[in-house]
């Protein structure tokens, strides 16, 4: 039974683990503007990736808009999953199904929602202008306020579904007993439910954090052409600027950042609720 | 006290707002009869639907997203929920590892994964001297990567959930090993496999990411072809084209909820 476990692994090998090596390998090739490529072993691309300031400039604002965004969206996401998670009625599986839809209708389609919702003539600016708090559209798009806003949007359903089956996992008698004890649902929440809910915002975090990292449609529609995120800047060195090595480069300084940052943030939070 | 509860409500209120806000809206647009979207529109019209429908390049990015989604389901899944056997059932060493090494192509953003594939692609095609990048295989592959990682992760989670005694009783009475597993273990995996190919054939529906660099010629996915005519502009015609998947996924998600129910898997 154990050998089912190949034809999946196999392929996983051969369509992730041999092409990441392979871009390895690009990575520490040169650039050539003749041949694309020289065979060569050089740290130039990393270097060049972590010295150059526009890089710099971009690597920063990726990590920056990911942290904003993980953080958000768990301060959002934590009162709908609470809500799911200690629903009973017959609505519970309605609504279950409710949040995972904007998941599944994909993130070109919402990012489009968003710019009908941001721009010039869209919703936000019509209300504002018919109910004649201002006079002049103001400018939402394009702005890294419409980035993240979109992005959390984007990412919310993951954070609720994630958190809601975890917090439903923890006996609902936890809570009471902390109530019985004269805890108010401030302290309750505090001390009782969010140290057990833990995994579950880790598990969440991380996964929306990847994605927001790796976000390519929100940052190309909604923060426009002045407004640089990583996965446009990748796509870039291959789509257009043919700099294979450097794209190479740029793609696994995304990758290490990602998971340095994830474990990183995953350490931290445990080990100071051991502590506590 | 009531404050906290104001919040609390308030809080959902918002959270379902954004998510939900987009989608609505484009339904909404869909038929706006202005070629700009502006609010309020100065009438109503269907003509969008007309016009989405008569432009190739969203029909064959349909065609194409459903045909590449099919097949890779129909790839990853058996893979997927082959595996997921193994790490559940067999007395398999190292499972954990082998779990995050299966579930990596969700973990690795898509972005890498798609470069990495690109230029794997590219080297492919000088040696065996045919195309890859922009063909319907090339793209397929692609996105078993999607399909595998889902599965595993679904089938998986159902597994562990299944009651066990129940083979146990029919071992007990005489049944062989095999038809135990197609009588009784595959009859009771059935709704974790069918959410799973639900799960797999919308991730790769809809994947930018892992697709962008591996597109062609004739050969676009439907998402891809949306981003391409958005060019920083939203109109009518392509809220129409939003409008008309999210008919579709959402019809996906009802017909799959009758045969399993969805909140139990995720």
């Amino acid at each position: 039974m154990a050998k089912l476990v190949l034809p999946a692994g196999l392929l996983v090998l051969l369509l992730l683990g041999g092409p990441m090596l392979l871009m390895l390998r690009y990575s520490f090739n040169v650039f050539d503007p003749l041949f694309l490529m020289k065979q060569a072993f050089t740290f130039e691309n990393y270097a060049r990736a972590v010295a150059d300031p526009y890089y710099q400039k971009i690597l920063t604002t990726t990590i920056l808009v990911a942290l904003a965004c993980t953080a958000l969206t768990t301060l959002l996401a934590y009162g709908p999953a609470y809500w799911l998670a200690r629903m009973e009625s017959r609505w519970k599986s309605k609504l279950t199904i409710l949040t995972m839809f904007p998941l599944l209708v994909g993130g070109v389609v919402r990012s489009a929602g968003y710019l009908a919702l941001l721009s010039t003539d869209g919703l936000v600016n019509a209300a504002l202008r018919g109910a004649g708090i201002i006079a002049e559209p103001l400018q939402l798009l394009y702005t890294p306020g419409a980035v993240i806003f979109a992005t959390v949007g984007i990412v919310l359903p993951y954070m609720i579904l994630t958190l809601a089956s975890v917090i439903e996992s923890i006996p609902r008698q936890v809570e009471e007993a902390a109530a019985n004890l004269g805890a108010r649902p401030g302290r309750s929440f505090f001390r009782v439910l969010m140290p057990l809910s833990l995994p579950g915002v880790l598990a969440g975090a991380t996964l929306v954090f990847i994605l927001c990292m790796n976000a390519y449609a929100t940052p190309l529609l909604l923060g426009g052409p002045q407004f640089q995120m990583m996965a446009p800047a990748v796509y870039e060195q291959f789509a257009r600027a043919s700099n294979w090595p450097f794209g190479a480069a740029l793609a696994f300084l995304l990758l290490i950042v990602t998971v340095i940052l994830t474990s990183l943030g995953s350490s931290v939070i445990a080990r100071r609720y051991r502590a506590g | 006290m009531r404050l906290t509860g104001a919040i609390y409500r308030g809080g959902i209120v918002l959270a379902y707002t954004v998510m939900l806000l987009p989608v609505v809206l484009l339904a909404v647009t869909s038929v706006f009869r202005d070629a700009i979207i502006a609010f309020p529109p100065s009438g109503l019209s269907l003509e969008w639907y007309r016009n989405a429908l008569g432009r190739d390049e969203f029909l064959d990015g349909f065609v194409t997203s459903f045909k590449v989604a099919a097949i890779a389901t129909l790839i990853g899944v058996p893979a997927g929920t082959a595996a997921s056997l193994a790490l559940v059932r067999s007395n398999l060493r190292a499972k954990q590892a082998i779990t995050t090494f299966l579930l990596g192509p969700i973990i690795v953003p898509g972005i890498v994964a798609g470069t990495a594939l690109y230029l794997t692609y590219l080297l492919a095609q000088t040696r065996l001297d045919r195309d890859i990048v922009g063909t319907l295989p090339g793209l397929v592959a692609a996105h078993v990567l999607l399909t595998i990682p889902w599965t595993v992760r679904v089938v998986t989670a159902g597994l562990q959930g299944l009651d066990r005694s129940v083979e146990e009783a029919a071992l007990n009475l005489g049944a062989r090993h095999a038809t135990v597993f197609w009588r009784v273990t595959l009859p009771m995996m059935r709704p974790a496999i069918v959410a799973a190919s639900m799960f797999s054939f919308i991730q790769s529906f809809e994947n930018l990411e892992l697709t962008l660099l591996l597109v062609g010629p004739g050969m676009s996915t439907l998402p891809i072809a949306m981003l391409n005519y958005l060019e920083f502009q939203i109109d009518p015609t392509l809220a129409a084209v939003a409008t008309i998947q999210i008919v579709v996924i959402a019809a996906m998600m009802l017909v799959t909820d009758r045969y399993v129910k969805l909140s139990r898997i995720v």
